[in-house]
């Protein structure tokens, strides 16, 4: 009765879509009583390139994406609050109920045109060594690091790397020709990109901290929302609320271990700083907070309490 | 075919398209500078260029529509001549303005449908990753190519209608 | 048949309509894909897509290369790379019988090792060494014949245009398609030679022996090509070894021959002007081809069409290999209507999700990798077969007095040759896999 297409970047076999998008489509799919029916179309195989799928889905060219808010900097720049160090520590079951919790009074406003049905992280940004073991920021020092995201470079920069950006399937070759010494990027990649034979080190902080994150969201067209009828808009929202951001945050946690078990199976160090090593990390990423807010007061937010509502949500959910 | 001399309204978006090409041959070249000095900076002194990705990626972009309209008055676009290479002119030229016909209703089209796009990148303000550069400005150059190309499908239509086609270089048949 | 064939279907005869009718194949392609999209999903979707689609597609990292590499094609023939070569190919291999065809084959490979485009291969040799091959009183027909046929090495030896397509269609990595096609393009060139060897051997008079040089002429000929061999070391080289990804290295490449024809003041800046202006419209048709091929493939998703066409292949009952034979022999059916480039946009999306589930004996990333080399040589015949044949047009609109039939009918053998190869390819895709597999 309603054929929804849900439309995203990565292949067949990505666990994003075995894993995530798979169960709950299926799972709205029975809860329906048949009555929906959800298409997923990997690899943007209807076309586009991944920036441009959240176009896609305000436009109505697709019902619905899933999609990293990354890919389009600018667009989300309250959401933005949460890639940022120290707002998502080391739990994407809490930095995801968080993300709830303030999308109504913060967040909404910026998502256009869309009905987000449910926003979450992975477990966040690390670093990943090609021969260097870190564990000062003196240590990046004039260093050469790929980042995911803007927040990631200043990150990269606020402790004294270079950062440069580039496609992720490049980075294999970059690291194993020195044009990279490293990169910020989780765990879950690893098996993908074999990184476990281009580096020797995988670096947190202490209590698995990481070094912020990025944030993905599962959308549907606004018309094509308000076009549902109630029951079966609440049978969206019943298998969208906080069990599935919790089963979500450990489907991408558990992804994430699977990507440091192959590291360490390999014979790679993981290295989790000590609090002391961590607290001096803490420390020059300050001045990233203060970026970013200054960033966005530009657009007229008012990013320090986005900062601290940020952090008081994601501490109330550790 | 006809050898008329070539109108001159004809002869200037020739040389429109030429030079608007030639600017989109420096646009590359800034693309291929940026490439040559990442790889230098980053070989000799560890500081390759931070954004050359996505400078390859917009500069690429708008170098390749520029020279879109080139391509076009040139006749470069590969068609199949074979099922109608006996054809005598009039029928030849028939069919060459049937192409250019369709070549003027994408190009006007995507125009029309680019310039909401660019509306839609200033509104949503969309930016490129490291260097926050608003990718709405690459629609501009853009936004150009796609009226010159429509210009230039134009001159090829009424070029085949009047049956003053200057003679392609290279012609085979 | 379901109704998502008899949607492809209808596509495909639209296609084929509008191709026959002499409608340039990129905008017959993005016409087509525009009225199935209107007509499948409603003009709302189609308008709200264009807004952004063709600078998505113009922007594509991966297909940066394309210009490129059609660039420093362009710029290494202004600055007189081809002369060199087949100066230094003519010095070693002249004075056989057939000596001057078999040194316009091996410098057609040394100038396609560092041109991505086959078209350009053969009309930047043709203007360098037919002249010579005429001088030498060749046949027309094995001096035209070999020529369109040295051309298709530009896109065989790689770097190479439709191997880049491949690989951003198929997700298969660039540097890992070119590293596959090295040694089938060496064995492409071997074969050309032995293919000349015997027709001279069968009609001598076809192929008479040049001149013999003195030691001072070979040791300055061989010389002449040190910088190509430069320029390919570092470039391809740099790309094979993993010093840089293709990007950057077309890059390189780009700026090392210009260095280098500006340093022999061979690249003026008429002669950049007129290199920047071949590449617009060479390039240019390539990326408009690539937008309609993406609109058509909206269009065929958007149907369903691929899923129900691969079930359709696999569910036929018959084996892997003759699945594969089957698709090949389409390809070159599809040859006679468009270039090698157009026809690789059309079907990957249909035919690779049918090879992807084939059982080859092989990984899925080995299938991969020597699937793309068995389909890129096919598209490229082609190239040399009538009725289309474009090396064939390029190289006769140069000798004017030698009739169409005669060219093609020069260039039969080396099709012949490439029907073996191909053969052998399947039979060992260890030809194809070694390298790769080495080097990674
Ligand atoms: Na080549
Ligand atoms: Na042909």
């Amino acid at each position: 009765e309603f054929v929804l297409k849900l439309h995203h970047f990565l292949g067949p076999k990505a666990p994003a879509q075995t894993a995530m998008l798979e169960p709950w489509a299926q799972r709205i799919e029975e809860a329906s009583g048949g009555r929906v029916e959800i298409e997923i179309y990997p690899s943007m195989s209807l076309g586009g390139t991944p920036p441009e799928l959240i176009r896609q889905v305000r436009d109505g060219i697709v019902d619905m994406v899933w999609t990293l808010n990354g890919y389009s900097p600018g667009l989300f720049p309250r959401t933005e609050v949460f890639e940022l160090p120290f707002v998502h520590i080391n739990d994407p079951i809490a930095t995801n109920l968080a993300i709830a919790s303030m999308f109504d009074e913060y967040l909404a406003e910026e998502h256009v045109g869309v009905k987000v049905l449910f926003s979450h992280v992975h477990a966040g940004q690390a670093l990943q060594m090609v021969k260097k073991e870190i564990h000062s920021p003196d240590d990046l020092a004039g260093l050469t690091m790929r980042i995911p995201t803007r927040t990631g470079a200043w990150v990269v920069e606020a402790l004294g790397a270079n950062p440069v950006s580039m496609p992720v399937p490049d980075l294999p070759q970059a690291l194993s020709r020195g044009v990279v010494d490293g990169a910020l990027i989780p765990w879950e990649i690893i098996p993908a990109l074999q990184l476990q034979d281009l580096t020797d080190y995988q670096i947190e902080l202490a209590a698995e901290t990481r070094l912020g994150t990025s944030v993905f969201q599962v959308s549907m067209n606004q018309d094509r929302w308000n076009s549902l009828p109630e029951d079966i808009q609440q049978v969206f929202l019943d298998n969208s609320g906080e069990d599935w951001l919790r089963e979500v945050g450990s489907i991408w946690r558990n992804i994430d271990n699977g990507g440091i078990k192959v590291a360490t199976d390999a014979g790679n160090q993981h290295i989790m700083l000590t609090p002391q090593e961590s607290a001096v990390f803490a420390e020059k990423l300050e001045p990233v907070i203060d970026r970013w807010v200054d960033e966005v007061s530009g657009q007229g937010i008012d990013g320090d309490a986005l900062v601290e509502a940020a952090r008081a949500a994601v501490a109330g959910n550790l | 075919m006809a050898t008329t001399n070539p109108h001159p309204a004809s002869l200037l978006v020739r040389r429109a398209t030429a030079i608007w090409a030639l600017l989109g041959g420096v646009v590359i070249g800034l693309v291929v500078a940026a490439n040559v000095w990442s790889v230098a900076g980053g070989a000799l002194f560890s500081r390759p260029v931070p954004g050359v990705y996505e400078i390859v990626q917009v500069g690429v972009a708008m170098g390749m529509f520029m020279f879109l309209p080139y391509c076009q008055i040139t006749g470069a676009n590969v068609s199949a001549d074979i099922f109608t290479a006996r054809l005598r002119g009039r029928a030849q030229d028939s069919l060459v303005a049937l192409g250019s016909t369709i070549a003027l209703a994408f190009a006007a089209f995507l125009l029309w449908r680019m310039y909401y796009g660019l509306i839609d990148l200033q509104e949503y303000r969309e930016t490129t990753t490291i260097y926050q550069f608003p990718i709405w400005i690459a629609y501009v150059p853009v936004l150009i190519s796609l009226a010159l190309l429509s210009l230039a499908a134009l001159v090829n239509l009424i070029e085949a209608v009047t049956g003053t086609t200057p003679e392609r270089e290279g012609a085979v048949h | 048949m379901g109704f998502e064939l008899l949607i492809g279907l209808g596509g495909l005869v639209a296609l084929v309509g509008l191709i026959a009718i002499r409608v340039p194949v990129a905008y017959a392609m993005a016409t087509v894909g525009m009225a199935g999209i209107f007509m499948l999903s409603g003009p709302a979707i189609l308008m709200s897509q264009l807004k952004s689609l063709g600078f998505g597609v113009f922007s594509n990292y991966d297909l940066s290369v394309v210009p490129m590499f059609i660039l420093m094609g362009q710029v290494a023939s202004k600055a007189g790379l081809s002369q060199a070569l087949f100066r230094a190919a003519n010095a070693w291999l002249g004075r056989l019988p057939g000596g001057v065809a078999m040194a316009a084959i091996a410098a057609c490979a040394g100038f396609g090792s560092v041109c991505g485009s086959s078209l350009a291969t053969a009309s930047t040799m043709g203007q360098v060494a037919l002249p010579e091959l005429r001088r030498y009183k060749y046949s027309p027909a094995l001096a035209t014949g070999t020529l369109a046929a040295g051309g298709v090495l530009g896109i065989l030896i790689p770097p190479s245009v439709v191997l880049v397509i491949y690989a951003v269609l198929v997700e298969a990595n660039i540097v890992t398609m070119f590293s596959a096609a090295l040694l089938p393009g060496l064995m492409a060139v071997l074969f050309f030679m032995i293919v000349i060897a015997i027709y001279v051997w069968l009609v001598p008079d076809a192929g008479p022996k040049g001149e013999p040089v003195s030691r001072a002429e070979l040791l300055g000929a061989t010389a002449g090509i040190l910088p190509v061999l430069g320029i390919f070391g570092l470039v391809i080289g740099g790309i094979y070894m993993g010093l840089f990804t293709p990007t950057p290295a077309a890059a390189i490449g780009v700026f090392l021959v210009v260095v280098y024809g500006v340093a022999r003041r061979m690249v003026s800046w008429g002669a950049m002007r007129d290199a920047v202006l071949e590449t617009a419209k060479a390039s240019g048709m390539i990326y408009m081809i690539v937008l309609g091929a993406e609109l058509l493939k909206i269009f065929m998703s958007r149907g369903g069409v691929p899923q129900a066409a691969a079930e359709m292949m696999l569910n036929s009952g018959l084996s892997a290999h003759m699945i594969l034979i089957i698709l090949l022999l389409s390809l070159i059916l599809l040859g006679c209507l468009m270039d090698s480039l157009s026809m690789i946009l059309l079907v990957m999306p249909f035919f690779w999700p049918v090879v992807a589930q084939l059982d080859f004996g092989m990984s899925p990333e080995d299938t991969k990798i020597w699937f793309g080399v068995l389909a890129l040589i096919v598209v490229e015949l082609g190239l040399i077969t009538p009725p289309v044949g474009m090396n064939v047009f390029v190289i006769n609109a140069m000798a004017r007095d030698v009739p169409m039939m005669e060219t093609f009918k020069g260039a039969m053998p080396f099709f012949a040759a490439e029907v073996v190869r191909v053969v052998l390819l399947i039979a060992f895709p260890a030809i194809v896999l070694f390298l790769p597999n080495a080097l990674s």
